[in-house]
């Protein structure tokens, strides 16, 4: 833990964003997330790291109830944006999902220009009240993006055309152009190159200014680079939560220890 | 924990591997320098000393090739929790010992200016004694890091706290030897600087045994053990 | 350490290399016959194809031509009156006329008069009717027109009469070759493109016939098939790809879709006469009943279609919108439609290509009529192409020869179009991602 890390923690700037509490998501007849209870601070990035299938996934999308769209999953437990249940039957997911943004594992840019990428969250939501108003919510997410000076003289043209790391970052700025409050982001960088992730692992440094990032990531270099809180997943259970640091020197559970100095675990 | 569970990349474990048996066998160079400065010192074999003085080269390299070997896998292997713990206390464990080296290289070339002066009665032994107790504290040392031995390594910590006992013995005894009869002075001034060689080496050895402690809790133990070096108040009281 | 497991390395009996070379030959002169296998396959579909092709082509292109006679016809006052229009003479002024220029052509003989009356053909009185008709004042004047033969002089002229054939077999005697020749020599006769295959309707006279009336009947047909399938497809493969629960239901549902698309088609012609004629007593022969006879057949096609591509549409696009809060129909409405759109499309024509060549459903509404103008609205009678040239094939006269294979020609050339705009869209606008 850094001095300054210990000195936010001390007069309590980081207050918790969302609490879960006990869990559990089942896929049909398989139990894919059992238990699980996380604290997510505010303004602080969460990584979730783990083996394949253990659930890191699955519980990211509880978030933001991405598996509503899935007939199959069901999920019990309680999950509290600010104090609020997500799950409550007066929540639409729509509303939720403009709260808490998401940001994929492979970048998916609208087939659209990159001014209507960004425009479309604002315009369904109906965010802007004139076109003026659009133009500046867009330059707003796409500088938020770390994108905009890149794009800025091409802003007709196609998202689909720009390179694999550019179109991350415009699907992050598409994600903040809604203004959420929280960033979900599901393994961001497996689809790039290391110059592209250094770009988007700065752009998330940045961001957590303003937002609650949680990040699921592969990479557990990726974790320690950028997170401050690090959640390690086996098999569908939350194994350990606590600071990155902590966990990357010095982890409490044998499976933590083996999962992050590359043992089979 | 540990190495009883083996890495999915298997070159992986054969460069932590690698790197171990390196500062072991660095260890074990140092404990035989460490014996024989002391052999060469009691017995005065110049030969032995001029032996020691020049194998202190090999730990030298050995320390260099394992600083290297270290670097390359911090930035290679990119190791967390136990391997990392293992790369940083090994280098710190082969700072400790390539210091030892040094000392015992200082011992051998402080026996080789000391031939011919005066014998002094008494601190001989003394200091001989002292030498092979801190040489059973760097091998225990040693012996607790393969182990990942915490209780054997927390021991060593205590005990280094007679090592310091024994050496304000000798300097006392020394001081007064050389106030009893001048043409003492020289040769206790170098029995002196070897007690303070040996004492550092003591030093060293709790350095390594810190270090196993590090490796298997995480944690550095706080560095606030009772200092039972009294030297410094012994001169301002010892005008007997 | 694990050093157990050693590749037995080059100190093994055979090289790998050696074994695979070994085996080279065989494997590829398997893969040169499976290459000739494929080939063959394609050259004896494409043979088929070429062989249909140039036996159409070959009886089919002389009905693109017909052969007209241009005529000085004196519109004679004795035989036509202004009072009595639009009764009167035609016919006989007509073959005084032509019987004046005709050399031995005694127009006293009826047996002549009706020879040489029978040169032109039975539309040409039609013709000179309406144009009198229209201007009366031509009573009394010459006027010179291009009218066309009958069926047997127009095959003499295209050399299907053959002159060596004894007279007796022959449906064009001898004078009657003498006067042809005649009018030939004088210049009147000519071989004009036959505009009036597009522009007449049927006819049972094979020099008027045209196919009109069919095309008519199958855009009226092709038109309700498409309103009543596009909309409904698309609906029900939206709900099913996208709001459908996927349990036994909607399986048993999806398979009913694939059989429905199966179906012979005979069998939705009885349906549709049931249903459409018995029970909604809606009109016979009607297009707008053809049309929802095909809309029945096209609706699982476009179904099929349009479900699979909206399972095209990659899941990182759905997702992205609903991540950002994007309801589900905005999600289908902004984007999954307009991606699956190509795919649609191409379905759709693909589906409305099959209903245009569909025969048998049309044949039990009655849409194989004698229909001789064509029609409206899609709610009077009419033949649609299909029927047309089945009713053309079922004509006794040797010109309906020609043009049943003109009008499949005309057919073919209608679905090669639709195809190749189905093709053109999807290469257009099907690799946006």
């Amino acid at each position: 833990m850094t001095n300054m890390q210990k000195i936010e923690r001390d007069i309590g700037i980081t207050d918790t964003k969302i609490s879960a509490r006990n869990v559990n998501v089942h896929y049909g007849a398989t139990h894919a997330i059992k238990d699980v209870n996380v604290d997510i601070a505010d303004k602080t990035v969460t990584a979730f790291i783990g083996p394949s299938g253990c659930g890191k996934s699955t519980f990211l999308r509880c978030m933001n109830r991405m598996n509503d769209t899935i007939d199959i999953c069901r999920v019990t437990g309680k999950i509290e944006l600010d104090g609020r249940d997500i799950n409550a039957k007066s929540v639409d997911p729509v509303q939720l999902r403009a709260q808490v943004g998401m940001v994929f594992q492979k970048p998916n840019p609208f087939p659209k220009s990159i001014y209507d990428n960004i425009a479309y969250g604002p315009r369904i939501h109906g965010l802007a009240k004139s076109k003026a108003d659009l133009d500046e919510i867009v330059e707003k997410a796409l500088r938020r993006g770390a994108i905009w000076d890149e794009v800025k003289d091409r802003l007709d043209q196609p998202g689909t055309g720009l390179s694999g790391g550019q179109q991350q970052r415009l699907c992050i700025a598409r994600a903040v152009a809604t203004e959420p409050e929280v960033l979900l982001m599901d393994e961001p960088c497996s689809a790039l190159d290391p110059i592209a992730t250094s770009q988007v692992e700065e752009l998330i440094d940045e961001l957590k200014q303003n937002y609650s990032v949680v990040i699921v990531t592969h990479s557990m270099q990726q974790a320690a680079r950028v997170s401050q809180k690090t959640a390690f997943f086996h098999l569908g259970t939350l194994v350990e939560f606590g600071d990155t640091s902590q966990i990357f020197t010095n982890p409490t559970d044998p499976r933590t220890e083996s999962y992050i100095t590359g043992r089979i675990g | 924990m540990g190495p009883e569970r083996q890495h999915i990349v298997s070159s992986y474990d054969r460069e932590l591997e690698g790197i171990q048996a390196m500062v072991m066998r660095m260890g074990g160079l140092v404990e035989v320098a460490l014996s024989e400065a002391t052999t060469a010192l009691k017995t005065r074999d110049l030969e032995l000393a001029e032996k020691v003085r020049k194998g202190d080269r090999v730990v030298d390299e050995l320390n260099q090739a394992i600083k290297a070997d270290a670097a390359r896998l911090l930035a290679l292997r990119a190791p967390a929790a136990v391997d990392l713990r293992t790369v940083l206390s090994v280098m710190e464990i082969s700072s400790y010992l390539e210091r030892c080296g040094d000392y015992a290289k200082n011992i051998a070339k402080r026996t080789m200016a000391m031939a011919g002066s005066n014998e002094i009665e008494g601190a001989m032994s003394g200091l001989v004694r002292m030498a092979k107790f801190v040489e059973a504290m760097v091998k225990d040392a040693l012996d607790a890091y393969i182990q990942r031995d915490q209780e054997k390594a927390e021991e060593i910590i205590e005990r280094d706290l007679e090592a310091d006992q024994i050496y304000n013995t000798l300097f006392r005894s020394l001081l007064t030897h050389m106030m009893e009869d001048p043409r003492n002075i020289a040769a206790g001034m170098h029995l002196h600087f070897i007690a303070k060689n040996i004492e550092r080496v003591g030093d060293h050895a709790t350095g390594i045994a810190e270090q196993t402690i590090y490796l298997v809790s995480g944690v550095l133990p706080d560095d606030d053990r009772p200092k039972q070096d009294r030297t410094l108040t012994t001169l301002q009281e010892g005008d007997v | 350490m694990t050093d157990t497991a050693h590749p037995s390395g080059p100190s093994g009996k055979k090289n790998t290399a050696d074994i695979v070379a070994a085996s080279l030959k065989r494997r590829r002169r398997k893969q040169a016959r499976l290459q000739w296998i494929g080939l063959g396959a394609i050259s004896i579909a494409f043979v088929m194809l070429f062989i249909l092709v140039a036996s159409l082509l070959s009886t089919g292109w002389h009905a693109f031509t017909q052969t007209h006679l241009t005529l000085d016809v004196y519109v004679d006052p004795e035989e036509i009156r202004e009072e009595k229009l639009p009764r009167g003479g035609f016919d006989d002024a007509l073959g005084a006329s032509l019987g004046a220029i005709l050399p031995d052509a005694d127009m006293e003989d009826r047996k002549t008069r009706k020879a040489v009356e029978g040169i032109l053909s039975n539309g040409a009185q039609f013709e000179l009717r309406d144009l009198v008709e229209a201007d009366p004042s031509l009573i009394g004047q010459t006027i010179t027109m291009t009218v066309p033969v009958s069926d047997p002089y127009d095959q003499l002229n295209k050399g299907l009469i053959k002159r060596d054939t004894p007279e007796e077999n022959r449906r064009v005697k001898d004078r009657e070759i003498a006067w042809f020749d005649a009018l030939k020599e004088q210049g009147a006769i000519s071989k004009p493109f036959n505009w009036a295959l597009f522009t007449n309707a049927d006819s049972r006279f094979p020099e008027l016939a045209g196919l009109k009336g069919a095309l008519v009947g199958s855009f009226w047909a092709l038109l309700t098939c498409f309103l009543v399938s596009f909309p409904l497809g698309i609906g029900a493969a939206i709900y099913l790809e996208e709001f459908a629960p996927k349990n036994k239901l909607s399986d048993f549902i999806e398979v009913n879709i694939n059989n429905l698309a199966a179906v012979p088609s005979v069998v939705f012609g009885l349906l549709a006469l049931a249903v459409f004629i018995g029970w909604f007593g809606l009109p016979r022969s009607a297009p707008f009943v053809g049309g929802l006879t095909l809309a029945l057949m096209t609706m699982p096609t476009i179904i099929i279609a349009t479900r699979a591509a909206l399972k095209a549409v990659p899941p990182s696009i759905r997702e992205a919108a609903l991540g950002i809060g994007a309801s589900k129909q905005q999600m289908i409405f902004h984007h999954v439609l307009p991606l699956a759109a190509p795919g649609i499309l191409t379905g759709t024509i693909i589906g409305l290509a099959q209903a245009l060549g569909e025969t048998a459903p049309l044949l039990l509404i009655g849409m194989n009529a004698f229909i001789t103008s064509a029609a409206s609205s899609p709610f009077e009678s009419a033949t649609a192409l299909p029927t047309q040239i089945f009713i053309w094939a079922d004509s006794p006269e040797r010109g309906f020869v020609s043009r049943t294979s003109a009008a499949i020609l005309v057919l073919l050339g209608f679905l090669v179009m639709m195809n190749a705009i189905a093709i053109y869209l999807r290469q257009k606008f099907e690799r946006k991602w």
